[in-house]
């Protein structure tokens, strides 16, 4: 377990490096200038531009520009922003309410989409099990942000169930629609994926061995089918958590909620490329160490990886 | 032992008349079903799929749609005045005005061109670059294919939508359509490589192709004559599934306001648009949402469909 | 022996008086396909097992055994379903049961040895675990053995079991006490010196914690020279149950299964075919039931371990009186095995009776063709055609070519071939092959036997030039293979042709057959597209296949049929040497049997030489002139097929022989 352990973070290294070196060249060394994106439509301020592009490095060459941001982000400087603040604070007001957002999608995607998706892969061909079929295609097609307008118009507007936005300091309940909205493609994802793996290990030998011991069927089930199901679930879950905080970006949008995802999309439409790289840095971090969970868990609920 | 006397009542021995198991001769070719190939079969169960016509169906509606939008509307989507902003339905504009005054069912109709040719256009790209990199790593191994797997982690761990912003904010004055089919190409062949990989990996390890190999076959004609045809079934699968998820994608960017310009008609923008009028109009957003879900969810159907016919094991209905 | 007679005489008491365990009476299974039809897997079939018996069910594939033996543990698969007939366990119905009720009897009534090791324990628990199962499922009491009446009554004749409590298990708690009271009591009467030593050996080895009961150890004391009353103290004494973890080891340990506490402890992918068998056997037999169903159990393992397994199994099922229901693809085994034969064919009961009674005297048609098919009887019969003194060459399928061995030129010669493969994350190398030498002779047939693991197609693939040997060599034709390239490999290739064991893999499910038969022609680019056709043609009457078989895809076509387009693929450019690893191992004894003498048919024609790899011992008789036997890499023995089978050299070839099921059958001469 140790040794498979060892291996995974030293897989995770070159990743990391990979990414953000990646990120860094897609903000800073593509075709076009990015000083004069930062000015987007307005004409460009020569003497301004002189100064970011010498406040950040891009005078220099860009191998030598990415190793300084690397040097910087190790000690969580990200420099400043136009107006002067530092970008690391800016994302640590904005990254509490992100998780909250996050980690609610998660167990509203996690609860219901096992619940479903079990239900309906025992019970494969009943009517139920059609109805959430359809439902979870549904929610498959229907983008994000349709699924939120329709929760702000039906659960908001019309009905007066929930908030429709949530402001820069929500509670539980201002963030429980955008929460549901965040969650709700994810979860039709892990009703297919529990409903197949359910319906496929049903007929597995080793379950009619279980039944043939004389095991009532609730234990043969909550033993062999679940269990093992749960297997390529939690790995989706746990994947999902680094891509919840990325796609939050649009909920965070449209509900108009403060976090790290409006802060992106505000730094984008400002034109703060600085702002823009650190966010997705750390994004893509959260979302390999949730990765590396995911091994740790999996390398859990699976005794042949662990002593692989 | 053989002693009559020491058989068990009901074990007696029992021969089967003849005439009610006659013996058939050993392994005989059953010459009266049709010959069928892999690919027919799965054709015949796709015929039978409901899931299947559904989506067929509508996916080639769709096209027509795009392809012939003149046949279904005569109005200009981009014919806007103030004057109708917000007007109800009329005869001849069936789905009403927007804020610009635009014709509402117009621009749905025009709409679709750009949604499908974006998401056609990215899944053949995908599709290309995704099995090339996919079959390379898989095929040669070794350290082509450690290097290739760990770019594809790399890749893997941007999320689409962020990365997407990161590029796309830089090239906002380009106009073309190109360029949202070009950055969901870079971040969408990922994961078409890493099942492209899989599909070599597992048909390279196949007897036939060491059966070939013995008979004097080259790896290269292995590779394409027998690994990639092999390969394809799953490809397929992905590159159906994943054409809605770019038509989601795109759709998306332009209602954040970074995909296509606003002087392209698009689902997305059109939602983006209608957002501030949510409390009032409602029906303004509510047709184009109706038109991306309904094409994304017929990709999608189809895509299971197809999923189970080329793979009776993940039979999903 | 009269004390045998006497057991056997009180059990055929006892089963008249029980009647049968389990009759099945006009049993009908039906399944339903997708379009709504419905298939008969099962029909009118009827057979009984009576208490301590073993019934054996034989049949190819898709005969309906398993299915009828599903169908008493209501555990159809799919859309199954007893649409007919009755099945009585001790006297009540249970063929209507609803899964609910089958709970009831599954496990402590009717247990189950399922035929695939690899698949059928779940890899996320402990071996232990999975054992556990069944127990708590059951209710059984861990620290007491369950007998059966029949069992009991058996016992009796050994011993009188006093009370209740003489069924007490031992717990790994107080073996140490125990052994040291046995170690006082033997030496208080007297016992020293070596006697001594292998009298507690014998304690160490049998009293298993778990497993060994009170008035056992009562009466291994006694058998020791402990006095009665003395050896019974001592028993009640330390003999006083078992935990759940005691039982679980014990249960395993009776299986077979060494190191069993440890081994409990552990996951299934840390254990190897043979032992997963035993995991098992240990958890049908967990509740004692009365009835097991044996479904295949051994036919994934090897030939030697299968022996042991089965071997053990009728120990323990003997000593339980548990009665057993084997379903099985052999004939040979059948019969060696059970008591009575059931033979099903295309979902019936074609005939049944006494073992020895089927086999000696088939009746059915095709019970008579599958006697005549089976390798295991066709070498069976050959050596007691000649125990009596007769020509055995009559019977035989292959007569050894004995000129053609002395006097042909050699085609392939392997010598001192060794190969290693690097084991994974370490730096050890493991020698697959070891130092391997022999030679093909022209229109020959060379064997090589050997169980999983031996390097028999490390070999071949070696000799087909898709592996490269660490050290040694390969010569056709007196020129070393490892230096052809180019031109004179692809002449190589064009000579030496392989045929793979697995008929669903080497054909490639895209290419129609005729394609997948040209496919060699194309590469060798011989001749226009009208004589490939043709050629095609003349390969598919060659392997006795209809023509219009070249317009179909391999999976409509049943392993036999693809095996024998492999062939057709393998003969299309003519070659000398075809390399057949397991060629005929995945196939069904009848439609083995044809595919083996297709290929003596062609040898015969055509003067090919082969270089047969098999596990199947068996087979060999019916195809090779000489026989290389190989066990981990080495080479165990060399010699031609009648020296080896008359007088092995190796005690390993000697285990193998033993091995091959019907080895202790009075088989019947004539079969007309």
């Amino acid at each position: 377990m140790g040794k498979y352990l060892l291996r995974r973070i030293l897989q995770m290294i070159p990743v990391v490096l990979g990414t953000t070196l990646l990120v860094y060249a897609l903000v800073f060394a593509l075709p076009g200038d990015p000083v004069k994106a930062m000015f987007g439509d307005k004409p460009v301020n020569e003497s301004v531009a002189a100064q970011i592009r010498a406040e950040y490095n891009l005078d220099k060459p860009f191998l030598v520009q990415y190793l300084l941001f690397l040097k910087n982000a190790f000690t969580l400087d990200f420099g400043n922003t136009f107006s002067g603040q530092p970008v690391i604070d800016e994302i640590s007001r904005a990254f509490p309410v992100t998780i909250k957002l996050a980690l609610m999608a998660f167990c509203f995607e996690a609860i219901f989409g096992c619940v479903f998706g079990v239900i309906s892969g025992l019970k494969k061909g009943k009517w139920y099990d059609s109805v959430i079929l359809i439902v979870s295609l549904l929610l498959i097609s229907v983008p994000t942000f349709v699924t939120g307008f329709l929760g702000q118009y039906f659960l908001g507007v019309k009905w007066s169930i929930l908030p429709v936005t949530a402001g820069s300091n929500p509670g539980f309940f201002d963030l429980l629609m955008p929460a549901m909205v965040l969650g709700s493609v994810s979860m039709a994802y892990i009703i297919r994926l529990a409903r197949s793996e359910v319906s496929s290990n049903v007929s597995l030998d080793y379950v009619r061995t279980a039944r043939a011991k004389g095991m009532s069927n609730r234990s043969v089930i909550f033993r062999h089918i679940l269990r093992n199901s749960m297997i390529p679930v939690v790995t989706y879950l746990g994947q999902d958590l680094g891509a919840l905080m990325g796609g939050a970006m649009i909920t965070e949008q449209i509900f108009n909620i403060h976090g790290i995802g409006f802060l992106t999309y505000q730094s984008i439409l400002k034109g703060e490329a600085n702002m823009v790289v650190s966010v997705v840095t750390l994004l893509t971090l959260v979302f390999v160490v949730c990765n590396l969970l995911v091994d740790m868990l999996y390398a859990a609920l699976d005794p042949r990886i662990r002593y692989a | 032992m053989t002693d009559i006397n020491t058989t068990l009542p009901g074990q007696e021995r029992y021969v089967a008349p003849l005439e009610e198991t006659p013996l058939q001769t050993v392994d005989t070719v059953d010459e009266s079903a049709p010959a069928t190939s892999m690919w027919s079969d799965a054709w015949r169960t796709l015929r039978r799929n409901p899931l299947f016509i559904i989506s067929a169906i509508l996916i080639v509606f769709i096209i027509f749609v795009a392809l012939f939008p003149g046949v279904f509307t005569k109005t200009d989507p981009n014919y806007c005045t103030l004057d109708d902003s917000l007007e109800p339905a009329r005869p001849g504009h069936p789905f009403g005005f927007d804020m610009q005054g635009c014709d509402v069912y117009a621009r749905v109709i025009y709409g679709t061109r750009t949604s499908l040719s974006v998401g056609i256009l990215s899944t053949l790209i995908v599709v290309a670059v995704g099995t090339l990199i996919g079959a390379i790593a898989g095929f040669c191994g070794g350290w082509i294919d450690a290097v290739l797997s760990r770019i594809v982690d790399i890749f893997m761990a941007i999320p689409m939508l962020l990365g997407a912003i990161v590029v796309l904010q830089m090239f906002r004055t380009v106009t073309s359509i190109w360029k949202v089919v070009l950055v969901l190409a870079l971040f969408g062949w990922v994961s078409t490589a890493r099942i492209a990989r899989g599909a070599v990996l597992s048909s390279k390890n196949l007897e036939f192709n060491t059966a070939s190999t013995a008979l004097g076959s080259t790896p290269m004609r292995n590779l394409f004559r027998h690994i990639l045809p092999n390969s394809l079934a799953p490809i397929i699968v992905i590159a159906t599934t994943s054409l809605g998820s770019y038509i989601v994608s795109e759709a998306t960017l332009s209602f954040l306001g970074i995909g296509l310009p606003s002087t392209t008609v698009s689902w997305g923008g059109d939602i983006s648009n209608a957002q501030s009028i949510l409390r009032t109009d409602p029906m303004v957003l509510f047709y184009p949402s109706v038109a991306l879900a309904v094409t994304v969810l017929a990709f999608i159907m189809m895509g299971d469909a197809v999923k189970d016919a080329l793979d009776p094991k993940s039979r999903t209905a | 022996m009269s004390e045998q007679t006497n057991i056997d005489d009180k059990l055929d008491q006892l089963q008249r008086a029980e009647g049968p365990l389990l009759e099945v009476k006009d049993l009908q299974v039906d399944f339903t396909t997708d379009d709504g039809r419905a298939v008969h897997a099962v029909r009118d079939s009827s057979f009984s097992v009576y208490p301590g018996q073993w019934v054996a069910i034989v049949g190819e594939s898709g005969s309906g055994k398993s299915t009828s033996a599903m169908a008493c543990l209501g555990l159809l698969p799919g859309t199954g379903k007893v649409v007919g007939g009755s099945i009585k366990l001790n006297g009540t119905e249970i063929s209507h049961y609803t899964q609910k009720e089958f709970v009831n009897v599954r496990g402590s009534k009717m247990g189950l040895v399922p035929q695939d090791p690899m698949s059928n324990l779940n890899p996320v628990w402990r071996i232990g675990t999975q054992v556990k199962e069944a127990l708590v499922a059951n209710n059984m009491d861990v620290s007491h053995e369950k007998r059966s009446d029949l069992a009991k009554a058996l016992a009796n004749a050994d011993i009188e079991i006093k009370s209740e409590g003489d069924e007490t298990f031992l717990g790994s708690k107080e073996l140490p006490e125990l052994l040291e009271a046995a170690e006082q009591a033997l030496v208080g009467i007297g016992v020293e010196g070596d006697a001594f030593t292998k009298k507690m050996g014998y304690f160490r080895s049998e009293w298993v914690p778990g497993s060994e009961t009170r008035w056992r150890v009562a009466d291994d004391l006694i058998k020791a020279g402990v006095k009665d009353d003395d050896a019974w103290y001592i028993a009640k004494k330390y003999v006083t149950g078992s935990s759940m973890e005691d039982r679980i080891a014990g249960l395993l340990d009776e299986a077979g299964l060494p190191d069993a506490a440890t081994r409990a402890r552990q996951y299934p992918h840390e254990f190897s075919g043979g032992m997963r068998q035993r995991a098992l056997i240990a958890i049908g037999l967990a509740c004692r039931p009365e009835l097991l169903i044996a479904d295949e159990p051994t036919s994934a393992l090897d030939v030697t371990v299968q022996k042991k397994i089965l071997d053990h199994l009728q120990d323990l099922t003997d000593s339980l009186g548990t009665a057993v229901l084997f379903i099985t693809h052999d004939l040979g085994l059948a019969a060696e095995r059970a008591q009575h034969i059931v033979v099903m064919y295309k979902g019936q009961v074609v005939e049944s009776g006494p073992s020895l009674e089927v086999l000696q005297h088939p009746q059915h048609p095709y019970t008579k063709r599958l006697v005549a098919a089976a390798p295991s009887l066709a070498s069976q019969r050959i050596v007691s055609v000649e125990e009596h003194g007769q020509d055995a060459s009559a019977i035989m399928e292959h007569k050894v070519n004995e000129q053609s061995l002395e006097t042909a030129d050699t085609i392939i010669e392997v010598s001192h071939l060794t190969r290693e493969f690097k084991l994974p994350r370490t730096k050890d190398m493991f020698k697959a092959v070891d130092d391997v030498s022999f030679k093909v002779k022209r229109g020959t047939t060379l064997a090589i036997v050997g169980e999983s693991g031996s390097g028999k197609s490390t070999v071949s693939n070696m000799v087909l030039k898709l592996l490269e040997p660490t050290s040694g060599t390969v010569t056709y034709n007196g020129s070393d293979i490892a230096q052809f390239k180019g031109k004179s490999l692809l002449d190589f290739r064009r000579h030496v042709q392989p045929v793979f064991q697995n008929p669903y893999g080497s054909l490639d499910p895209m290419y129609s057959i005729f394609r997948s038969i040209e496919e060699p022609l194309r590469i060798h680019k011989i001749g226009d597209k009208k004589s490939r056709a043709a050629r095609v043609r003349e390969l598919l009457d060659l392997v006795e296949l209809p023509e219009s078989v070249m317009r179909r895809y391999p999976n409509e076509l049943s392993g036999g049929q693809r095996q024998r387009i492999a062939i057709a693929r393998a003969m299309a450019l003519n070659p000398d040497v075809i390399v057949c690893d397991e060629a005929v191992s995945a196939l069904d004894v009848l439609v083995q049997d044809q595919v083996l003498h297709l290929l003596n048919d062609l040898q015969a024609k055509n003067g090919l030489s082969y270089l047969f790899i098999t596990h199947d011992l068996a087979v060999v008789r019916q195809i090779a002139d000489d026989v290389v036997v190989m066990q981990h890499g080495k080479l165990v023995e060399h010699g031609t097929t009648d020296e080896v089978f008359l007088h092995p050299q190796q005690q390993y070839t000697r285990d193998l022989l033993d091995a091959i099921p019907g080895g202790k059958l009075e088989l019947g001469l004539n079969l007309d």
